[in-house]
């Protein structure tokens, strides 16, 4: 090279406008073009062809280039590709499911389609790899396209592919003018061997994505865009209709002929099913989509129906505990709606069903005999001993349907809790919703805090002693559980209080584990609702310590006289316990129980010498004594019968007896009777100043059980009357040295209807007084409030104590006005304002 | 059959130059020669009919400057002199060398 300064000028080869010229580039092309598509490449160069659209781009023909590979290639579709396609559908039309012929076997229908399918599968790859290596051959023409932004020379013979093999109608198929679209035509096929599919034959699955592959990569338009490809415009729609109308069909189907547990399989089965599909035979695009489709076709419309049905719908689920079936639901469901309303509806109907069955049950129950109760409850008064089972007193009755309606409960919710966990996972929402229902039917039963007492009572006394801690445990969370639901909280406390009274005086119980319980009661619950019970723990306490300083006291005072009576006391603060034990309860006859009874004069001096020593470090306090409750040993001695030479009554009998208090009162009575003599009613009545009924029910227990009878009765009747006379009965015999006469009032029983009346009419009262207080604290604060707002706090700031009724919340706002606590503001009568 | 690991590029003169395939692979033009049925693929060589053998060396050249530096940065320009220039140019846009390697998708 000579110079290198200068650019050489560039040098062609020969180019001569015939052999560059476009004409002859062009015919290179052609020929090369038809080579390609009869799969005869190898023989070409490529640098040829390359450059002969190189020289047609140069001379700026590109366009002219263009336009002519695009008649080519249209022609060549119309020579050569349509014939063939129009053959493969002719041959197998008579199969196809676009005509719906029914008279062809799935069988042959299957083979035909697939061998259309495979025809037009191969059609397209070919085409594909033709203009793969065209486009090639084009490159040059391309690059330059880019810059002008016409589509390229692929997106064009694509496009071409579409408009004239896939949209081409096929004319007179069967007879009719109608021409068919080869595209329907193959997507029909393909649905309808998806179907087959389903139904379990075995397709080529393969084959389907391919064309579903196809299908995605071919556009509306030659501009391609991401959202029009023919696979989503059109193939995905009716994918989705057909699919709906097939499963619309199975479900009815499955309606008519299965139960809600196969339902339930066949469901997720094909959830999975068209989530495989989507990657084995169609696109994954499709997957939300189509398992949309299942779940609302299948899933969301008969639900309803299918959880209705007999003996395997919800109910019949939830009662037979069939937890693969209520998991299986659970998942569909959570699926399809995030908050399971209709799961959770379903579950909360059946929650109440069955609550409101336990409360049937009970009221079926014949609680008469030991058995139908539960062999393991004994009857209570006076069967104490007893080798075969009597019938059951009607109090004793109904405490075990107390303690009946408990466990049905609570079997039921631990039943509801197994199916949570097993079922549910646990899910937060149901949770609360049978939380709720629980709330509900449990308060709906009026007898629920009485009731969840009376277990607590029951479990008590009978069984913690010797349990182990972990029973004792279990038992007292159960109980805390059921604490939790009622809403009547201050009627539950008042039954405890009663229940707890009884127990504590008469050591009915483990002073640990009430203790326990009621510490979990307040954690629970809150100080001011167990500061009650807490106060009567401390009394027990302190008149433990009260009786054996008092025993000091008096051995110290140095009279050790055996006649002296040994006092074990239980000083009660009177608001701690409740009324009854208190003897404030209501009589029938409307006495005042406390009016002074009369006591023996030893028993007298006693009491007074305790008040003397109680008011030793204590002023002010006044001690009043409530025969009511109490018992007392006696030593009885009974001197043996004359004239009787064998049998028990020729001895002498020393018993010592437990009788009440007033049992006590009575029986010392007869000290001083000499023999023969005896008291009628009314004198004892008068000497004693007992009332009338505790009299009755006391002498009762003395004079007519054959087994307590010290004293004779005369008339030998059982019922007690104002008329009868009561002796000394010398004749009394006993096995047993010491004799329990039993205390009517030590059992905790199941209050009778007018008992109950007055417990709620109490508490009515008390609640009155709540309300209140809490609106006078209310408006003290606020000083201004509306009617409304007043009541969402009363009710809020009450809410753990009880629901207060919103016309008892009126007229107390009423009372509050009449008494000037409050005024109502003018202007705004709805409203009130606090006076000072 | 497997591919050899050399190409020949020919000028329309006459001159042979034998490259890694690799590094040729560079050009768009090159890379769609070697794919598909075509005789370029088969036999692995490609004449090119308007190429002249000086042209074609600095070409093959720059085939081999890329590759031996392509895993580097700040590479500095090849020495090109000035009287092949234009035809060197040309060359390059025959090539498909003016744009960055792209791979298109054969379905």
């Amino acid at each position: 090279m000579a110079s290198r300064n200068r650019p050489r000028p560039i040098r062609r080869p020969l180019i001569n406008k015939e052999a560059g010229g476009f004409d002859q580039c062009w015919a290179t092309l052609q020929s090369a073009m038809t080579d390609i598509h009869n799969k005869n490449a190898s023989k070409l160069s490529f640098e040829n062809l390359y450059r002969a659209s190189y020289k047609i781009t140069l001379v700026k023909r590109g366009e002219d280039l263009f336009n002519k590979v695009k008649e080519f290639e249209t022609e060549w579709f119309h020579n050569h590709i349509i014939p063939g396609v129009d053959e493969l559908v002719r041959n197998n039309l008579p199969s196809i499911a676009l005509i719906q012929m029914t008279t062809s076997s799935s069988h042959e229908r299957r083979e035909a389609g697939e061998r259309l399918l495979r025809g037009i599968r191969k059609i397209w790859e070919d085409h594909n790899t033709s203009m793969n290596l065209i486009a090639d051959m084009l490159m040059y023409l391309e690059r330059s396209c880019a810059e002008t932004k016409q589509a390229s020379v692929y997106a064009t013979t694509i496009g071409l592919f579409r408009d004239h093999i896939l949209k081409y109608g096929l004319k007179d198929v069967d007879g009719s003018d109608q021409p068919f679209i080869i595209m329907d035509v193959v997507i029909a096929v393909v649905l309808d061997l998806i179907n087959m599919d389903r139904d379990g034959d075995i397709v080529d699955r393969n084959l389907l994505r391919d064309i579903t592959g196809m299908l995605e990569q071919l556009y509306e338009t030659d501009e391609e865009k991401e959202n029009e490809k023919l696979y989503t415009t059109i193939f995905e729609p009716r994918f989705l209709t057909a699919s709906e109308v097939f499963y619309k069909a199975e479900c009815e189907k499955l309606l008519r002929e299965s139960d809600a547990g196969s339902w339930l399989r066949h469901t997720r089965r094909r959830l999975l099913e068209e989530e495989e599909r989507c990657v084995t035979s169609v696109s994954n695009f499709t997957k939300d989509n189509i398992t949309g489709v299942v779940e609302k076709e299948l899933v969301l419309a008969k639900m309803d129906d299918f959880l209705a049905m007999e003996g395997s719908g919800l109910k019949a689920m939830v009662d037979n505990d069939r937890e693969e079936d209520l998991g299986i639901l659970y998942q569909l469901i959570a699926r399809i709606d995030k908050s399971k309303s209709t799961l959770k509806t379903n579950l909360q109907s059946r929650v109440m069903e069955l609550g409101l069955e336990i409360e049937q049950t009970l009221k079926n129950t014949d609680f008469s005999t030991p058995t139908a109760a539960g062999a393991s409850r004994e009857a209570e008064d006076g069967t104490e001993g007893a080798d075969k089972p009597k019938a059951l007193s009607p109090a004793a009755q109904q405490t075990a349907a107390a303690i009946k309606w408990v466990d049905d409960v609570l079997k039921l919710k631990s039943k509801f809790d197994t199916l949570l966990e097993n079922c549910f996972s646990n899910d937060l929402v149901i949770q609360s919703a049978i939380t709720k229902s629980f709330a509900d039917f449990i308060n709906m039963f009026e007898r629920s805090s009485e009731f969840v007492s009376l277990f607590i009572d029951d479990s008590l006394k009978r069984g913690l002693k010797g349990k182990s801690d972990e029973d004792a445990e279990f038992v007292l969370q159960k109980a805390i559980v059921l604490v939790r639901y009622l809403s009547d909280r201050d009627l539950f406390e008042r039954y405890y209080q009663k229940h707890l009274g009884r127990r504590l005086l008469h050591n009915k119980s483990e002073i640990h584990i009430e203790k326990e319980l009621v510490r979990r009661m307040r954690a629970e619950l809150g100080n001011h609702f167990t500061a009650k019970f807490e106060g009567m723990f401390k009394d027990m306490e302190l008149s433990k310590d009260l009786s054996t300083n008092y025993k000091d006291h008096i051995r110290n005072l140095g009279d050790d006289d055996r006649k002296s009576t040994e006092l074990a006391i239980h000083v009660l603060t009177t608001n701690f316990w409740p009324t009854d034990v208190m003897g404030r309860g209501v009589l029938q006859d409307g006495d005042a129980s406390r009016a002074d009874c009369i006591f023996p004069p030893s028993i007298k001096r006693l009491q007074e010498s305790f008040y003397k020593f109680y008011c030793q470090d204590r002023s002010g306090r006044v001690l009043t004594w409530v025969p009511s409750t109490g018992s007392a040993d006696i030593k009885c001695y009974f001197p043996k019968v004359p004239g009787k030479d064998s049998g028990p009554l020729s001895k002498d009998r020393r018993y010592e007896l437990n009788v009440s208090t007033y049992g006590m009162i009575v029986l010392m009575l007869f000290n001083d009777l000499s023999d023969g003599e005896s008291l009628s009613f009314e004198e004892i009545q008068l000497k004693t100043n007992i009332p009338v009924s505790d009299l009755t029910k006391t002498l009762t227990s003395l004079s007519v059980p054959p087994k307590f009878r010290v004293l004779a009765k005369e008339p030998l009747a059982k019922s007690v009357k104002a008329t009868d006379k009561f002796s000394f009965n010398a004749q009394f015999v006993s096995k047993q040295i010491k004799i329990r006469v039993p205390v009517i009032s030590s059992t905790s029983k199941v209050e009778g209807s007018e008992e109950r009346k007055e417990t709620e009419r109490k508490n009515d009262q008390t609640r009155a007084h709540v309300v209140d207080a809490a609106i006078v604290r209310i408006m003290k604060q606020r000083k201004e409030l509306s009617h409304t707002q007043l009541t969402t706090e009363v009710i809020s700031q009450l809410s753990g104590r009880f629901k207060p009724d919103i016309s008892l919340i009126k007229k107390r706002i009423e009372d509050l006005l009449a008494r000037e606590y409050l005024e109502r503001m003018e202007g705004d009568t709805a409203a009130y304002r606090y006076l000072a | 059959m497997s591919d050899s690991k050399y190409i020949t590029l020919i000028s329309y003169d006459g001159f042979e130059f034998v490259i890694l395939r690799e590094a040729a692979l560079i050009s768009e033009t090159i890379r769609a020669m070697l794919r598909g049925p075509f005789r370029e693929a088969q036999t692995g060589r490609c004449e090119f009919g308007e190429i002249r053998g000086p042209v074609l060396e600095k070409v093959v050249e720059y085939f081999h400057y890329h590759h031996a530096n392509r895993d580097q940065t700040d590479v500095p320009d090849m020495d090109i002199p000035v009287d092949i220039c234009l035809e060197l140019l040309m060359a390059a846009d025959f090539l498909g060398l003016d744009s960055k390697p792209q791979m298109r998708d054969i379905s």
